[in-house]
């Protein structure tokens, strides 16, 4: 138990911390659920990737500085405190990127890990189908092998980032006749690929950010299989240990929140109610605890361990957290927290905050779901029904 | 940077739990309830283990270990729902006489002929003193009046509450656990009663508590430990995160019993009697609230991503 940082990571978060208050915008960008808020954070992908800090856990080899989990924290520490935009490539980096690092070919980490972190090629994910949401094994969209393509047809829907991004990843029935987990693949496609179709769907804030997929005898190349044919559901599950686990949502985003919130407390003190001011000190605490989590996580796994069933709880944790901080900032906002716009014209980012929220215990596998995973794999209580 | 406790050092609260679990269970608390409740061949084998020496100088005759090493084995003890006053006389008392230079006391309580406990200010009370008794709803806590020369020293409080919280966490592990075994083994509808949602996503909340308050126990610990200025804060919000915890743990155990976590009969009410005495001891919600609060929206501490370990 050593809560110091040595003299080199301290040197890397000045580092870090010098870049990113040379390099942030200084004023917000667009929302990138919209085409033009997206090829700004586009645009910001690039920039990063131009000073190295695309992916910093990454090999040298494919665009990365090689550094290990507590300076990705600091990185993601500085990031977030600087007030720099959501990383619009986070399904590639966080999601696909550890997963190709685990099960892919070397000829597939040099073709897909270097344009990922260069921020050229922008992942999104094709997990859900109509049939298909919390139950993903109900998937029936079928890859079928034709000599060296597979032909997919069917539907995919809530695929983030599919609107305006340039390649996609999902789960496909690829085994004739084959149920649930078993005979399902791991497969990658370009978007542009004739055949594909994207709807996107309006979201409830008014913009398209996630779409719906179609695909009429779409023609991808076997070399875009991950891992074995028939392996998909192993592949996916890893995949969702890391966006559940340790990668998708870094504490530090949401202690930047909790910063924000204590600043709008003490402006609105004197309207607050006492519940309220309860939440706020909450907030810094469950950012806090989360942190300290996360740091902990980090260490055992650079021991050697590794995240299991226990990023279901993280899950949970920082979902309902970012629910509860940006539900206090719209009691705390009163009357103006249904504005856009405030006057003066500023963003109300709190009322956007708030909506994305909502979204958080629903992706990545609804809080349910994570319950029952943790009921079922954590604690030992008996798999009753569906599994 | 390393948030992790070294295996080897894990060892020693290890083996106080396998020992606890079997010397001190369900059983002993019954018959320290009913015939009385403190048993000295329980405390003697408290010292041979050597922990009444935990956290003193090997000079003395201690371990010469620190603090977190008693956060550790207070949570075994919180577990256990030990009866013995060891936390209070050898992890509370014992540090506060140390930090204050104070050594004539220390041989005996490592040899466990002095095990006198720690009155403050902030409790209406003593536990294991001299004064009049007072009755606590937990059966295995003598209570008496506080003395007129009780501390107010908040570093006395902040040890009291730190290992308060460490016994909290240790109780809600076990009473979740018992509740866990008690949803396997309870069966209603043709089931056991623990495959059905309602049951597991309560018990997961519970998880989801607890393991949310660990870090933050082994955080203010090693504050307190290397008496880092912030240490204050963050004893108080292992105080708030264990207290709630805890008795989410403790109303979610009695809810999956049924009726029969109403009876005296489960011995999930020692535990959660326990839970609501130290939820209390060494500052209560209100108290350790107000502290993070004057820190907090009070503007003392340094708050943002960049200031985790702050």
């Amino acid at each position: 138990m050593n809560l110091d940082f040595t003299p080199e990571q301290v040197a890397f978060r000045a580092e870090i911390r010098g870049w990113l208050s040379a390099n942030v915008p200084s004023e917000p960008l667009i929302t990138l659920e919209c085409e033009e808020g997206f090829h700004q954070h586009v645009e910001w992908e690039r920039k990063l990737a131009s000073g190295n800090w695309g992916m910093v856990t990454w090999p040298e080899a494919v665009g990365g500085r090689g550094l290990d989990l507590i300076e990705w924290l600091i990185f993601e520490e500085e990031y977030w405190s600087a007030g720099a935009p959501l990383r619009v490539n986070q399904n590639g980096i966080f999601l696909l990127g550890p997963t190709i690092m685990e099960f892919g070919t070397d000829e597939q980490k040099k073709r897909f890990l270097t344009p990922m972190a260069a921020g050229e090629v922008i992942w999104a994910q094709a997990w859900s189908e109509p049939g298909a949401g919390s139950d993903m094994a109900a998937i029936t969209t079928t890859a079928v092998r034709d000599g060296d393509h597979y032909v997919i047809n069917g539907q995919k829907t809530w695929s983030s980032r599919a609107s305006f991004g340039d390649w996609g990843f999902g789960l496909f029935r690829t085994e004739e006749g084959s149920k649930r987990h078993k005979g399902l693949s791991f497969i990658l496609f370009d978007l542009e690929t004739p055949g594909v179709t994207r709807r996107p769907i309006r979201q409830l804030h008014g913009d398209p950010g996630f779409a719906e997929l179609f695909f009429d005898d779409v023609r991808v190349p076997v070399e875009n299989l991950i891992h074995e044919e028939g392996k998909g559901w192993n592949v996916a599950m890893a995949t969702a240990g890391f966006e559940r686990g340790l990668m998708l949502r870094s504490p530090g985003r949401f202690q930047a929140v909790a910063r924000r919130l204590v600043d709008l407390f003490r402006k609105h003190e004197a309207d607050a109610s006492l519940s309220a001011r309860e939440a706020v000190t909450k907030a810094w605490m469950d950012t806090q605890a989360y942190a300290y989590n996360t740091y902990s996580v980090a260490a055992k796994i650079m021991a050697g361990g590794s995240i299991g069933a226990e990023a279901s709880l993280n899950k949970i944790f920082w979902s309902e957290l970012d629910q509860s901080m940006n539900r206090t900032a719209m009691h705390l906002l009163g009357a103006a927290a249904e504005l856009r716009k405030f006057a003066g014209g500023s963003q109300n980012d709190w009322l956007e905050g708030y909506i994305f929220s909502l979204s958080g215990p629903i992706y990545a596998g609804s809080n349910e779901v994570q319950r029952n995973i943790t009921a079922e794999r954590l604690l030992g209580l008996p798999r009753v029904g569906a599994g | 940077m390393e948030f992790l406790i070294a295996p080897e050092r894990l060892e020693l609260a290890e083996a106080v739990r396998d020992f606890l679990s079997g010397t001190h269970g369900p059983e002993v608390l019954r018959r320290l309830d009913a015939e009385g409740n403190r048993d000295p061949a329980i405390w003697q084998s408290l010292v041979e283990m050597g922990l009444t020496g935990l956290v003193i100088s090997e000079d003395h005759g201690g371990m010469g270990l620190g603090l977190l090493d008693a956060v550790l084995v207070a949570r075994e003890c919180g577990r256990a729902c030990l009866a013995e006053p060891l936390v209070e006389a050898a992890f509370v008392r014992a540090p506060w006489l140390m930090a204050q230079g104070n050594e004539d006391a220390l041989e005996a309580i490592v040899k466990g002929e002095d095990k006198a406990t720690p009155a403050h200010t902030i409790n209406g009370w003593q536990t294991d003193g001299s004064g009049e008794a007072l009755e606590s709803i937990d059966p295995l806590r003598n209570l008496t009046a506080l003395p007129v020369d009780a501390s107010d020293d908040p570093h006395l409080l902040n040890l009291g509450a730190i290992m308060a919280s460490a016994q909290l966490v240790g109780a809600g592990e076990a009473m979740l656990e018992q509740a866990i075994e008690y949803s396997k083994i309870r069966e209603q509808f043709g089931q056991p009663i623990g495959g059905f949602q309602a049951i597991k996503h309560k018990l997961a909340n519970v998880a989801v508590a607890l393991e949310f308050a660990r870090p933050v126990l082994l955080r203010a610990a090693q504050a307190l430990d290397n008496g880092i200025d912030s240490a204050s804060l963050h004893v108080s919000h292992a105080k708030l995160s264990a207290t709630d915890a805890a008795y989410l743990s403790a109303e979610s155990a009695i809810q999956v019993h049924g009726a029969m976590g109403y009876t005296y009969e489960v011995d999930l009410h020692f535990w959660m009697k326990r839970v609501w005495a130290l939820a209390g001891a060494w500052g209560g919600r209100g108290f350790h609230q107000r502290r993070v609060d004057e820190a907090i929206i009070g503007g003392s501490h340094p708050i943002g991503p960049e200031h985790t370990f702050a």
